[in-house]
């Protein structure tokens, strides 16, 4: 583990101003994350877990608190810099997949670069190269609703590597999945974390899939209740849904 | 940044072709407005056209005076039924300053015949004025001169109808042509002058000298009264002045005093062409407004379908966002969606409102003029029309957090 944080929040706080009154998600979260490291966060349906996950990646706006990406202050920037970030620093896997129905997986792959203003053969080249390395290269030309569900997720990893983002943020990546191909896509995460240091923070319910993770956070009520170094049988204190 | 440009029209061109009968359809809006424009400005510019020809047919600045009306038991019988101008009256108006060329005129009809042919033709007694007052150069041959009035000789100038009809190709030129009867040595031959505004064969006529055609062809009971004075002022500026000076030395000719009304009308020619003009552009201007306001219906369109693509595609805008599109890209992808629909729709418009333009030509016979001026409008306004009509919806897309884009079911 290096000594400088990939990822520090410091009481990162979020509120919904809602008819009942404040509604607090997420309370003072105090997180540090380092390169390299395999997150896995955990906890019931509105623990905030979701939340924390969309404040990492520059989706949503803390009510209150810091964030520090690398070097960067996450909280004082403009929404081109976010994007940037987004674009840069920051792969995301989505449970559904989010592919865009009307490009090729190839196309899928080399969506950032095109935001990022690469050349279309550079963006071209980079986004087979990622598609190989999730073992779909010869799916480039296909649409995704030409492909199985596991192998669209492959391409959405494809994707959120394809700009060499230090961080992938992965929220129930495996949701939608069988038991194998959720094993095939756990051991696809292992792999890159072990092999090419991509720091992975991956939110799950499930204990089978958070098994995966080197690092066990628990969210209860908007607060961190557990931060716990590799467990190898898995918590069993998660409460299922 | 140019390949990411080239890629997001592709982008623009597959995702409106992902739903061909809407683009189509929005399209449509476009193309109805485009064609329309076009098509209008056309038949306007060339109703302008045709009106202006015939007014520099006409002649410029020109005056009419026609002899007053008769009354006949308290019945107006209309103007010129009187024949109160005379000859003299012609030669006083050409002495005022300012009046540049006179011409009265002696109108009827005849029979003439050349060796075999005959045709029946308008004849107008006049004096040399005649072809300047309006605007009608010789195609060759002379003018009638002042001796031939003198002598009322009997010469006559042939319309191009007219020399056609009689001597086909032939040169008409110092032959003798019978006007009822009576010899005339043909001296000139007139150029091509076409319709008149009210679609009369302009060419269809013969001129002999005035005096000729008072004494010898018509035998008028009044001796040298003539139907009207055609008069050409030296300038538009000096109309005014020509008028007033003419209807002052008529009053003074006729011996009218006082309150005694006028025997005599002076229209002014130019101002009745001027209207025609006026009105013809006014018209052109007209169609091309109602036409404009079917561009602007077609923008609406255009609007409509894009707040409900922006709509229908929140969760692609949202994953665009999560993979690090700025603001600006999602507002250039809808922007660039709804320029693509209007300036294909003008071209295709731009298409059909030419073709039209030549259809109506065809079918109608009327000049129609499609000018690049009319078409780069078109392309100019339909731009600005997707740029417009565009831009609130686009706007709203850009405008979109990412977080809840995303959540969008």
């Amino acid at each position: 583990m290096s000594a400088i944080p990939l990822i520090r929040t410091l009481n990162l706080s979020k509120h919904y101003d809602t008819a009942v009154g404040k509604l607090v998600v997420l309370h003072e979260v105090n997180v540090s994350i380092y390169p390299g490291e395999f997150v896995a966060i955990m906890g019931p349906s509105g623990s905030g877990k979701t939340t924390f996950m969309n404040l990492l990646g520059c989706l949503d706006v803390p009510s209150s608190g810091e964030y520090y990406l690398q070097e960067h202050t996450v909280g004082e920037t403009s929404s081109d810099q976010l994007s940037k970030f987004r674009n840069q620093l920051i792969g995301f896997v989505f449970q559904g997949y989010n592919l865009l129905a009307r490009l090729t997986a190839l196309d899928n792959v080399a969506l950032p670069l095109v935001y990022a203003g690469w050349g279309k053969e550079k963006r071209d080249v980079r986004a087979l190269e990622m598609l190989e390395k999730v073992g779909l290269a010869r799916f480039a030309s296909f649409n995704p609703n030409q492909l199985s569900g596991g192998q669209q997720q492959r391409v959405a990893i494809a994707r959120a590597l394809a700009n060499h983002a230090p961080l992938l943020l992965a929220d129930e990546p495996t949701g939608n999945l069988d038991t194998a191909t959720s094993d095939e896509i756990m051991m696809l995460f292992t792999e890159l974390s072990q092999r090419d240091g991509v720091t992975i923070v991956l939110v799950t319910h499930e204990p089978d899939i958070a098994r995966y993770a080197k690092r066990l956070i628990h969210f209860r009520d908007g607060r961190v209740l557990d931060d716990s170094p590799h467990t190898t049988s898995g918590s069993t204190s998660v409460p299922s849904t | 940044m140019m390949s990411s440009f080239m890629f997001m029209v592709m982008e623009a061109w597959r995702a409106l072709g992902s739903n061909r009968l809407r683009t189509l359809l929005t399209m449509l809006g476009m193309i109805i407005g485009v064609a329309a424009v076009v098509l209008m400005l056309a038949v306007g510019s060339g109703a302008q056209y045709s009106v202006n020809q015939s007014i520099a047919a006409m002649g410029s600045n020109l005056f009419i005076v026609l002899s007053g009306a008769q009354t006949s038991g308290g019945r107006f019988m209309g103007m010129g039924t009187t024949p109160t101008l005379t000859l003299g009256d012609a030669q006083a108006i050409g002495q005022l300053s300012n009046v540049a060329a006179v011409a009265p005129v002696v109108p009827g009809s005849a029979q003439i015949v050349y060796a075999g042919n005959n045709w029946s033709t308008a004849v107008s007694g006049t004096t040399p004025g005649y072809l300047s007052v309006h605007n009608w150069p010789l195609a060759h041959g002379r003018n009638i001169t002042e001796s031939d009035i003198r002598t009322e000789a009997r010469v006559a100038i042939l319309g191009q109808t007219v020399s056609t009809n009689l001597f086909g190709d032939t040169d008409p030129i110092g032959k003798i042509i019978r006007i009822t009867g009576y010899p005339y040595l043909v001296i000139g031959q007139l150029s091509v002058k076409g319709q008149s505004l009210n679609g009369q064969d302009q060419d269809d006529t013969v001129l002999i000298p005035v005096t000729t055609a008072l004494h010898q062809l018509f035998g008028s009971q009044f001796v040298d009264s003539v139907r009207f004075i055609m008069a050409q002022a030296a300038s538009l500026s000096t109309m005014i002045q020509v008028q007033e000076d003419m209807d002052a030395l008529l009053r003074q000719r006729h011996h009218l005093r006082g309150s005694k009304p006028d025997d005599f009308a002076i229209r002014n020619l130019t101002q009745l062409a001027q209207t025609a003009s006026d009105t013809a552009r006014v018209m052109s201007l007209l169609l091309g407004a109602i036409a404009s306001i079917s561009l602007i219906v077609g923008g609406i369109g255009i609007m409509n379908i894009m707040l409900v693509s922006v709509t229908e595609r929140t969760r692609e805008i949202g994953i665009r966002m999560a993979v690090g599109a700025r603001r600006r890209d999602i507002l250039l992808q809808f922007l660039l969606e709804s320029i693509f629909i209007s300036v294909s729709g003008c071209l295709i418009g731009v298409c059909l409102g030419v073709g039209g333009a030549y259809l109506v030509m065809g079918l109608t016979h009327t000049t129609v003029i499609v000018t690049g001026f009319s078409i780069v409008l078109a392309f100019l306004v339909a731009a600005a029309i997707g740029i417009f009509f565009g831009f609130y919806p686009a706007r709203i897309a850009s405008l979109m957090k990412p977080i809840d884009a995303l959540r969008f079911q």
